[in-house]
């Protein structure tokens, strides 16, 4: 099979955890979005005094990474109404930075979410940088939309250590001026956030019979590369494109039919650039009224846990009626010509929302979620 | 290998008397064997299958790797550690996506890129999470082939001994639906 149909039966969110800068819990995250209250500080956790740019958005209070996604995991799970140490053919799919913790913090996280959940531990690990979690999300909705399993756990976690703020720092990937500035003229790079997170996918029959919440609709998913550099993205954004028309396929939509995106966009020139022309590709001249920002503006670029978190941000845009502000904007770029959310709060009520993420490679994929 | 079908198949170090017998350098790419293991294996298989770029189709690529790249991971803890500054080249070799972009590049595979970090990988073989997850992203439809590319850094990197056991190995498969 190489088509995108819409699947036979129907992936739904049942279940959102998140830790995050703006606090514990969906709703902390959503009022900071939905006001563009940018969460950065000075870098207090390590000695930033050598680098270039010393903030990021830290947790208010630091917690071990495995600690923080069994929290995050722990606040999904229960919202899901999930039977506690019944689920022992629950996957578990686990985004996470390669180093030599990788492995410590996998069985942490094994061990607790059998301990909490009665999981068998965990299933597959994502490394795959800034797109880890968005393609866990993909492959948990295949795998539901397959009928290969009825729900799927997805969870992701970074937290902002000294031995990546120092390579990002060293790699001029972090902005001088201390602030991420979606798409603005004089953005200058992005800043490093501290995430956790955790969605729990579901078959929308199944989390009918058990009366479990459906929070939103994982309506079309799409995964593509750019096949164009090490680091740099396409400039036209061509695998964003084909990310994006997948998912749209997937769901049976037009692109007349999506009412907001939450946008990659973490403040890099490039790639802000690159991104903004996949939009424009895609969407024609509804990009000229259709709502875009990035939520990293208020919450940083959680790396491997980005795009969990910005999908938890995009339900609760559809949720709420909310739309997340695109903060730290300086003035327009003309390259970018979006239709950006530049004060909040902004209230919408959109039926169907995009999350774009990509990374490193020219890895990019694209969520979209419907509102309940 | 259930659903699955091997179009090409090659490994590092190789078992012929043919080719290179030390990885060829990748430029931009230093520091670490890693990632000229996983461009080798990777090229040598497409080169199996393809003779030359570009590949047709929509061909995503998945590398499987139970310890990652331990050489530069280890290079950026000791340069951060040390507070002094880290090498720029440490930044983009900092995740396992960037040779793969290197490789989505040289032979124009637009699929998805996805890395994976499978538990007990065994060095030399193809885990079989990396195999179920290829099926997958085959069956889901966003790719016609995947190349998987199942890549282990002698751990201390470098410590090749006499018998072999210490030395890097990737083994990469091209597969499609069966």
């Amino acid at each position: 099979m190489t088509g995108h149909a819409p699947p036979a039966v129907r992936p739904v969110i049942t279940g959102i955890g998140v830790l995050s800068a703006a606090g514990t819990g969906l709703d902390a995250l959503a009022e900071a979005a939905a006001h563009g209250k940018a969460a950065f500080g000075p870098v207090t956790r390590f000695d930033v005094s050598a680098r270039r740019t010393t903030r990021a958005a830290l947790l208010p209070e630091p917690v071990p990474l495995a600690d923080a996604v069994l929290a995050a995991v722990d606040q999904a799970c229960r919202q899901a109404r999930l039977p506690a140490a019944g689920n022992p053919g629950l996957p578990v799919l686990l985004a996470l930075h390669s180093d030599l913790r990788t492995r410590a913090v996998t069985d942490a996280v094994a061990a607790g979410a059998t301990a909490a959940w009665g999981t068998a531990g965990v299933t597959r690990v994502y490394t795959g940088a800034c797109v880890a979690a968005g393609t866990a999300v993909a492959d948990a909705a295949a795998l539901v939309a397959a009928g290969r399993h009825p729900r799927v756990l997805v969870a992701a976690g970074h937290l902002v250590e000294p031995g990546v703020f120092a390579a990002f720092d060293a790699g001029r990937a972090l902005a001088r001026d201390g602030e991420l500035r979606p798409f603005s003229a004089g953005r200058t790079g992005t800043l490093l956030g501290d995430a956790a997170a955790a969605v729990l996918v579901e078959a929308e029959p199944d989390a009918g019979r058990r009366g479990a919440p459906v929070l939103a609709r994982l309506a079309g998913w799409g995964r593509a590369g750019d096949a164009h550099h090490v680091c740099r993205p396409e400039p036209d954004g061509a695998g964003a494109v084909r990310a994006v028309g997948a998912a749209l396929a997937r769901a049976g939509l037009a692109p007349a039919e999506i009412g907001y995106v939450n946008a990659n966009g973490t403040g890099s020139p490039l790639a802000d650039r690159a991104e903004a022309s996949a939009l424009r590709r895609v969407f024609g001249r509804h990009a000229e009224r259709l709502p875009v920002s990035s939520s990293k503006a208020v919450h940083g670029h959680a790396l491997e846990a980005s795009a969990l978190l910005e999908l938890a941000v995009t339900v609760a845009a559809l949720r709420d009626g909310r739309l997340p502000v695109n903060a730290g904007w300086l003035g327009p770029d003309p390259d970018v010509g979006l239709d950006l959310v530049l004060d909040g709060p902004r209230t919408a009520r959109p039926r169907y929302a995009l999350t774009l993420n990509s990374a490193f490679g020219g890895a990019n994929t694209a969520l979209l979620v419907a509102a309940r | 290998m259930t659903g699955l079908r091997i179009l090409a198949e090659a490994r590092w170090p190789g078992t012929g008397l043919t080719g290179p017998d030390r990885l060829p350098p990748v430029p931009g790419f230093a520091a670490s064997t890693f990632n000229p293991l996983v461009a080798e294996t990777a090229e040598r298989c497409l080169r199996a299958r393809h003779g030359s770029a570009p590949a047709p189709g929509r061909t995503a690529l998945l590398l499987a790797s139970a310890g990652g790249d331990r050489a530069i991971a280890r290079a950026i803890d000791e340069a951060a550690a040390s507070g002094r500054r880290v090498p720029p080249l440490l930044f983009f070799q900092s995740n396992p996506n960037a040779v793969l972009g290197h490789i989505a590049a040289r032979w124009g595979l637009t699929g998805p890129v996805v890395a994976i970090s499978p538990a007990g990988a065994r060095p030399g073989s193809v885990p079989q999470d990396a195999l179920d997850h290829a099926a997958l992203l085959l069956a889901d439809g966003d790719a016609d082939h995947v190349l998987v590319i199942a890549a282990e850094q002698a751990d201390p990197p470098g410590a090749a001994d006499a018998t072999g056991a210490g030395t890097d190995r990737a083994v990469a498969v091209l597969v499609t639906s069966a």
